[in-house]
């Protein structure tokens, strides 16, 4: 290199030699980097197709179900919907429903609105109660007939994913898996009923549990380990209110590593 | 060259630099939303954000590391290295967003605080591949706040080089907590082979780089160990050996020194700017004055001080020329001091 070619970075301009090299080096980046960028995203795992109605403020009536987890009821002349009620944020919707309860009275077995966000995908929809307790709408009486017990009910082992029911149904995508672990972690740990999902045999579709323990007690703060993680366990399964309940043996959780 | 403390001492090539900085910034994320929306339309708003960021953070990361070996390899990469700071300051900046919108998505409005959550939802610290990722990721981002936030030559000035330099090396235990954060926490996901291949092909190219750099500047110092020495006076090349207007450098009893021959002249300076550590001796002679390679400090040869109204000075060496050879004497003067160049003529 030449006295004349020698590069100083405060002069106006830059040696043409440099000027060339560098030109060369920067069309290579912008030709390499939208390739490299295209092969990310082609090889990325593909997102589920759930949705979260962000922005949108559904009204919703049915019959209010207190078991396993808060639930809604929602019934139309060909199918009745069984809608897993959450809080807003990465809470749970039991304390809401607890303070709605004392300002309006129980709500066990009536006509409730609610109005919420809709989060739905995989036949399964869940309402976040966005205003908390302003969530609240109307309620009034309805005779039901009560929940006939553990007829249904058979043991199980199972091997799956223990998540949090809100994001992976459509508030975040992936809500699943070791990225969303955290969160997951976050939410269950809220109140956000935990869900087992169960891969069935067909290798494509799921089974989905909600978790509970042996004496039917909430177990979120003891699941909270074992979240975002391929694991075996064992229990009593039943059907209730629309879902499918896992009685959990916590002493029988397996990682598989 | 500072003299007073100003934001930024703009010029034409660093307003060039930014520009295309910024033009090729936009251009990552353009690329890469597009590609979202083409192959992924399901994707949310949230999940563009946190991804675009890491991806292009972590690739003008990789820039950043490859600018300096690559200098030293071929001096015409010398324009990418004159503003890396501003690179390094905008890769904070772009690291910042996924750090803050990730903790905002993952661990905000729960029961406790988000940033404690950070640390403590995920507490499987004992097992690689359940490790809480996420944590390596905040002390990156801390490290890169220190070192953008002392980025300007005010802190330079103050912490001097020395401190400045080893504080800005942080960079390299950035890179390694990237690594881990993207290996320990996206490939544990997505998990498909090309990621590897990506993440590891790009560790593998910046420790070649490093390595090829080093492996030559070790050659450089192994061969200057075995010189002749002679009254307190080592021989150390040619004069022919030194081409007009540049330097041979040498590393002599713990002293890097460049011997500079100009004008039918020969003088001898410490080869480390005081600005940022350059190597002085890849610099040219221009108008009279040594010129750092880096950033254009400059410095006049016989006494090692910058022309005024700058301060900055350099230890100086004596020199002699014995059968057309030159030898240098490793026992340094104290910076600023003049010495008389060696004439060629004379010798």
């Amino acid at each position: 290199m030449s006295q004349e070619e020698f590069y100083i970075g405060w002069q106006d301009e830059m040696p043409l030699s440099n000027k060339q090299f560098i030109k060369r080096i920067l069309i290579g980046i912008f030709i390499l980097i939208p390739l490299f960028l295209m092969y990310v995203v082609l090889f990325q795992k593909p997102f589920n197709h759930h949705h979260f109605e962000f922005g949108t403020l559904t009204e919703l009536t049915g019959i209010y179900h207190g078991d396993p987890y808060p639930i809604l009821e929602v019934s139309d002349e060909d199918s009745t919907e069984f809608i897993l009620l959450v809080g807003f944020g990465k809470f749970g919707a039991e304390e809401i429903i607890y303070d709605i309860q004392n300002e309006h009275g129980a709500l066990l077995g009536e006509e409730v609105t609610f109005r919420g966000t809709l989060i739905y995908g995989d036949g399964v929809t869940l309402l976040e109660l966005t205003d908390q307790e302003e969530s609240f709408v109307s309620s009034k009486d309805k005779e039901v007939e009560p929940f006939e017990g553990l007829d249904n009910s058979e043991s199980v082992s199972l091997t799956g994913e223990i998540l949090d029911p809100k994001c992976y149904f459509g508030v975040m995508k992936p809500g699943e898996g070791k990225i969303h672990k955290s969160c997951a972690i976050r939410c269950i740990s809220g109140g956000i009923p935990p869900v087992m999902r169960v891969l069935q045999d067909d290798g494509e579709s799921y089974e989905y549990y909600l978790l509970k323990g042996k004496e039917e007690e909430n177990i979120n703060k003891e699941v909270l380990p074992y979240v975002a993680e391929t694991i075996s366990v064992s229990g009593i399964s039943f059907y209730q209110n629309g879902w499918k309940v896992l009685k959990l043996d916590l002493e029988s959780i397996e990682r598989n590593k | 060259m500072s003299l007073n403390y100003t934001s930024v001492q703009w010029n034409k090539q660093k307003k060039g630099y930014d520009k295309i900085l910024w033009l090729g910034i936009a251009f990552m994320l353009i690329c890469f939303i597009g590609f979202q929306f083409l192959f992924h339309p399901e994707i949310t708003a949230e999940t563009i954000i946190i991804r675009a960021t890491a991806i292009t953070a972590f690739l003008l990361l990789h820039i950043i590391l490859s600018i300096g070996p690559l200098a030293r390899l071929n001096t015409k990469f010398l324009p990418l290295l004159y503003n890396r700071r501003h690179l390094g300051v905008s890769m904070f900046f772009i690291a910042l967003i996924h750090g803050v919108f990730s903790i905002i998505q993952f661990h905000a409005l729960g029961d406790i605080n988000a940033v404690v959550s950070v640390f403590t939802s995920n507490q499987h610290y004992q097992e690689i591949s359940e490790f809480p990722f996420q944590t390596l990721g905040f002390f990156a981002l801390l490290i890169l706040f220190l070192m953008a936030a002392t980025s300007h030559d005010f802190w330079l000035n103050n912490l001097s080089p020395k401190i400045w330099k080893t504080l800005h090396m942080g960079v390299y235990v950035v890179y390694g907590l990237l690594v881990l954060h993207v290996a320990l926490g996206a490939l544990q996901y997505e998990d498909h082979l090309v990621d590897w291949v990506f993440l590891l092909g790009g560790f593998i190219a910046i420790l070649s780089l490093h390595l090829v750099t080093g492996i030559k500047e070790n050659r450089r110092l192994q061969k200057d160990r075995d010189l002749l020495k002679k009254d307190g006076f080592y021989e150390v090349c040619l004069i022919s050996d030194i081409p007009e207007s540049c330097a041979k450098t040498i590393f002599l009893e713990g002293e890097n020194i460049a011997i500079f021959k100009y004008d039918g002249r020969l003088s001898a300076v410490n080869n480390v700017c005081k600005h940022q550590m350059g190597p002085l001796g890849e610099g040219r002679i221009v108008d009279g004055c040594i010129t750092c390679p880096w950033h254009g400090y400059q410095y006049k040869p016989e006494d090692g001080k910058a022309p005024p109204p700058f301060t900055e000075k350099l230890k100086t060496y004596q020199l002699k020329v014995l059968d057309g050879k030159v030898w240098v004497n490793p026992d340094p003067n104290e910076e600023g001091t003049y010495i008389e160049p060696v004439k060629l003529e004379d010798a």
